[in-house]
């Protein structure tokens, strides 16, 4: 018989310092969705066509590409715990999308059918995946620097394949992901919500996915729990190889071809998944949240070039966005540990 | 009384590393449904004989039997397929997880036949063990982050518990907890003995092991020292058995005779913290000071040496005021303190022991902008020497050192220095009995060679051994100052709790 005295000691109700810790993500988050709504409003009002079906279908076709590499980092970041200094991150998504489409393309210019090529961009993407797992899980790098050095390796790979040219890619799958549905809606934009309410299924639902969370947060807890944590943590980086592979597919579709220039999604991608961070009541990296800051990024990036803003500029805004969002999620989360 | 059956029987084990003996043939013997404490120094082998119970570590000689069956060998996953499970001193949960996930982790209730997880059964399974267990409620949605560390240690307990384990190891489960929570520990640790759980307790508190256990092993230099029976236990007893010496040595107080005021403060006051305190150390002196969190004493060591800023009032050093909130200037003055934090604030962990030495003094090894080399080490070995740091070399990172040793080489930072005034926060918490004697008669040497020493501890048979004067603060005053011969240690935390609150507040 349990006695009184256990539930007067322990059963203690949330202190004020408690509260107050939940109030600041709560303020954080629902300042970021009134920042989102407000941004909307202005580029409604002076962008002449931002609210044209083809501009929003224009908005979510981008956002497609880069949500579902932001997908992949959010991954990395989930298994390998948010500090992005000594956690996990993934620079090679870019280059590895920007191999994964080259790939694509080589295989439909060498006569080969939609299926032959989605194989291989996709084992592409593996296949890099793979090369990050073994250099963070087996060799030990940090994730940083391991994922610096295969996105060299993997951009010099690009560049051997394609020659540094555009390789022009069309066939039925390409067509039918460029085209609109009836009612005008981008099939890029349905590839989007699919997949990633496939993942949220997977990381939200499952215990699998409970567990990454655990390996990447706290991974001496996640070992005394009995979890093979390098196994999770390999795994990470192959999903997040699979989504730079499937995004490769995505962009050949909405670019008709292989283009270079793929190191330039780099940022917006680290700026969506880390801005996601945000939109979660624990401040960690969830699949909801990045997909909603790809839109968010998307507008952002579609309303700058209706306003004709210098691209330039819009990088530096990225930049702003990181320093602000990290160090917001950083501050909040050091009170926690305390 | 018929013996009760040995569940767990180590005999002769012995363990080398690298050619030193870490275990020289001890035995653990632990009868079924007892609780069993395990006791030592730091270094005696308790950390490898439990490591070699998880089958951590493999054994250069030895047997092993456990529930009477011998194993030539353990591994961790034999171990758990025993039933014997282990509760970390670090709480070894996921601040982000919710209270069901972090209790279920690695074995969440699932919808049968799929991976997703049954959330509505997690929360229900939740909330009947913790019913069962500790008679407690956690609301669902509590992030492991917002729960306090004595509602952590059930979580973690509470996992534990959901294999139904045949033995429970707690390693120094009490050392975040406050005595309210120790015994409601307590209770819970006995009422899984009486319900046939065997314990196994590990804990520098001797106290606690003399209230808790039924038998005792008392390991020294890798060998069993004794084990006793609950009638034959003492925490005096036991400090006498691991390191051999009488307790009486423990607090070498000397007569020191005391000179000018080297410190004083008059009504300081830190809006919030404390209020009007006063306060006069001089040479020679050793000034006790202790208060519970809260009672702002942690705050006005903070002050003294210039990590925050007063309000009002003054402190002077030496007859001069001193500038607050300025740690140069305190330093300047000759204040020094050793933080109770080391690992964060005292201690650059990855310097090495000479680098660590110096630190706060390499202004005077300097010349010309460069770091006199050999007068620096020349310091550093004479003050590993004076110290007693055990150490492999001066140029050993100082992590690699034990919890005392690396306390030792915090205090020869100031020694290094020449202070005149030694602000000493917790000085011993963490470190093992042979260390801190020597840290009791190095304060003791500060004190014989004129400095002035405040000692901010809540380990209060400490304070009253060493201390000429103890200052109780409560709620952010100081409510009494007392000579040691005439109070105890009961009376002290009856004061700083605020127990005798109503005869201080009714002046």
């Amino acid at each position: 018989m349990p006695s009184e005295t256990f539930a007067e000691d322990f059963a203690a109700p949330p202190t004020p310092t408690a509260r107050r810790r939940r109030l600041a993500p709560f303020l954080l988050r629902y300042g970021a969705l009134a920042v989102f709504a407000l941004i909307f409003v202005t580029f409604a009002i002076t962008a002449p066509y931002f609210l044209s079906t083809y501009n929003i279908g224009n908005i979510i076709g981008q956002s497609a590409i880069a949500g579902v590499l932001a997908v992949g980092l959010t991954l990395v970041m989930i298994g390998s715990g948010g500090n992005v200094v000594s956690g996990g991150i993934d620079l090679s998504l870019a280059a590895n999308m920007g191999l994964s489409a080259a790939v694509f393309a080589s295989l439909v210019q060498a006569g080969q059918p939609d299926a032959v090529a989605v194989l291989g961009a996709l084992v592409t993407g593996l296949a890099v995946g793979a090369v990050n797992a073994v250099a963070v899980v087996a060799l030990r790098i940090v994730p940083l620097l391991a994922t610096l050095a295969v996105m060299n390796i993997v951009a010099g790979l690009e560049l051997v394949l394609t020659g540094n040219t555009v390789i022009p890619a069309s066939t039925p799958l390409l067509q039918f992901l460029s085209s609109n549905l009836p009612g005008g809606v981008p099939v890029l934009a349905l590839v989007l919500i699919a997949f990633t309410a496939v993942l949220a299924v997977i990381i939200h639902l499952t215990a699998p996915g409970l567990r990454l969370y655990a390996v990447g947060e706290f991974p001496e807890a996640a070992r005394a729990a009995g979890l093979p944590v390098r196994a999770y943590v390999a795994a990470s980086f192959l999903g997040s190889g699979f989504c730079g592979g499937l995004a490769g597919i995505l962009s050949v579709a909405y670019l008709s071809g292989s283009t270079s220039g793929s190191g330039e999604m780099l940022l917006p991608v680290v700026v969506t998944a880390l801005l996601g961070v945000v939109f979660s009541r624990r401040l960690v990296p969830t699949i909801g949240g990045t997909v909603l800051s790809a839109l968010f990024v998307g507008v952002l990036l579609n309303g700058f070039q209706l306003l004709n803003i210098s691209s330039v500029l819009v990088n530096g805004v990225q930049g702003l966005l990181i320093l602000l969002v990290v160090s917001a999620t950083t501050i909040l989360r050091q009170k926690d540990s305390r | 009384m018929a013996a009760a059956a040995e569940i767990i029987h180590l005999q002769g084990i012995t363990k080398w590393f690298g050619g030193v003996f870490a275990l020289d043939a001890a035995d653990l013997t632990v009868d079924a449904g007892s609780i069993h404490g395990l006791v030592g120094q730091n270094g005696a082998g308790k950390s490898t004989l439990i490591k070699v119970l998880a089958g951590q570590h493999d054994v250069d000689g030895g047997r092993i039997a456990i529930n009477g069956v011998e194993y030539p060998r353990l591994t961790p996953h034999l171990v758990e397929s025993l039933g014997i499970r282990f509760i970390h001193q670090d709480r070894l949960l996921v601040p982000i997880h919710t209270v069901g996930e972090a209790l279920f982790l690695g074995r969440e209730p699932r919808f049968a036949g799929t991976p997703f997880i049954n959330r509505s059964a997690m929360r229900r399974q939740a909330d009947a063990i913790l019913q069962r267990y500790f008679g407690i409620a956690l609301p669902h949605d509590a992030l492991i982050s917002d729960l306090s560390t004595a509602q952590k240690q059930i979580i973690q307990i509470t996992r534990a518990l959901l294999d139904q384990p045949k033995v429970l190891v707690f390693d120094e489960p009490t050392a975040a907890l406050v005595r309210r929570e120790v015994d409601t520990l307590f209770r819970l640790i006995r009422r899984l003995r009486d319900e046939g759980v065997t314990v196994i307790y590990i804990s520098h508190y001797l106290g606690e092991i003399e209230e808790l256990c039924d038998t005792v092993t008392v390991l020294r230099n890798g060998k069993v020292a004794a084990r006793l029976a609950r009638t034959e236990t003492s925490a005096a007893g036991l400090a006498r058995l691991m390191v051999a010496l009488d307790l009486e040595e423990l607090y070498p107080k000397r007569a020191i005779a005391l000179g000018a005021e080297v410190l004083s403060v008059d009504r300081l006051t830190l809006s919030g913290k404390y209020q009007d305190v006063s306060l006069s150390l001089k040479r020679g002196e050793i000034l006790g000071l202790t208060g519970l969190l809260g009672s702002g004493a942690k705050e006005l060591v903070r002050t003294l040496f210039g990590l925050e800023g007063a309000d009002s009032g003054e402190i002077r050093v030496k007859g001069q005021a001193l500038k607050q909130g300025s740690v140069t200037g305190a330093v300047a003055a000759g204040v020094a303190l050793v933080p109770e934090d080391r690992r964060r604030h005292g201690l650059s962990l990855d310097l090495t022991v000479r680098e660590n030495t110096t630190l706060a003094s390499l202004a005077r090894l300097t010349r010309l902008g460069l770091v006199q080399r050999r007068a620096e080490a020349a310091e550093a070995a004479g003050l590993i020497t004076r110290l007693q740091v055990k150490t492999s070399s001066a140029e050993a990172l100082v992590r690699t050192l034990s919890g005392g040793n690396q306390q030792k080489v915090a205090l020869a930072k100031w020694l290094s220095c020449q202070s005149e005034i030694y602000l000493l926060d917790e000085p011993t918490v963490g470190v093992d009995i042979a260390a801190k004697i020597e840290i009791y008669t190095l304060i003791g040497d500060l004190a014989e060679r004129g400095a002035g020493v405040l000692i901010l501890s809540s380990d209060l048979p400490e304070l009253l051994g060493l201390a000429d004067r103890v200052l109780v603060m409560f709620r952010g005053r100081i409510i009494a100052s007392h000579l040691p011969k005439d109070t105890t240690p009961d009376a002290l935390l009856a004061e700083a709790t605020g127990s005798n609150e109503v005869l201080h507040h009714a002046e």
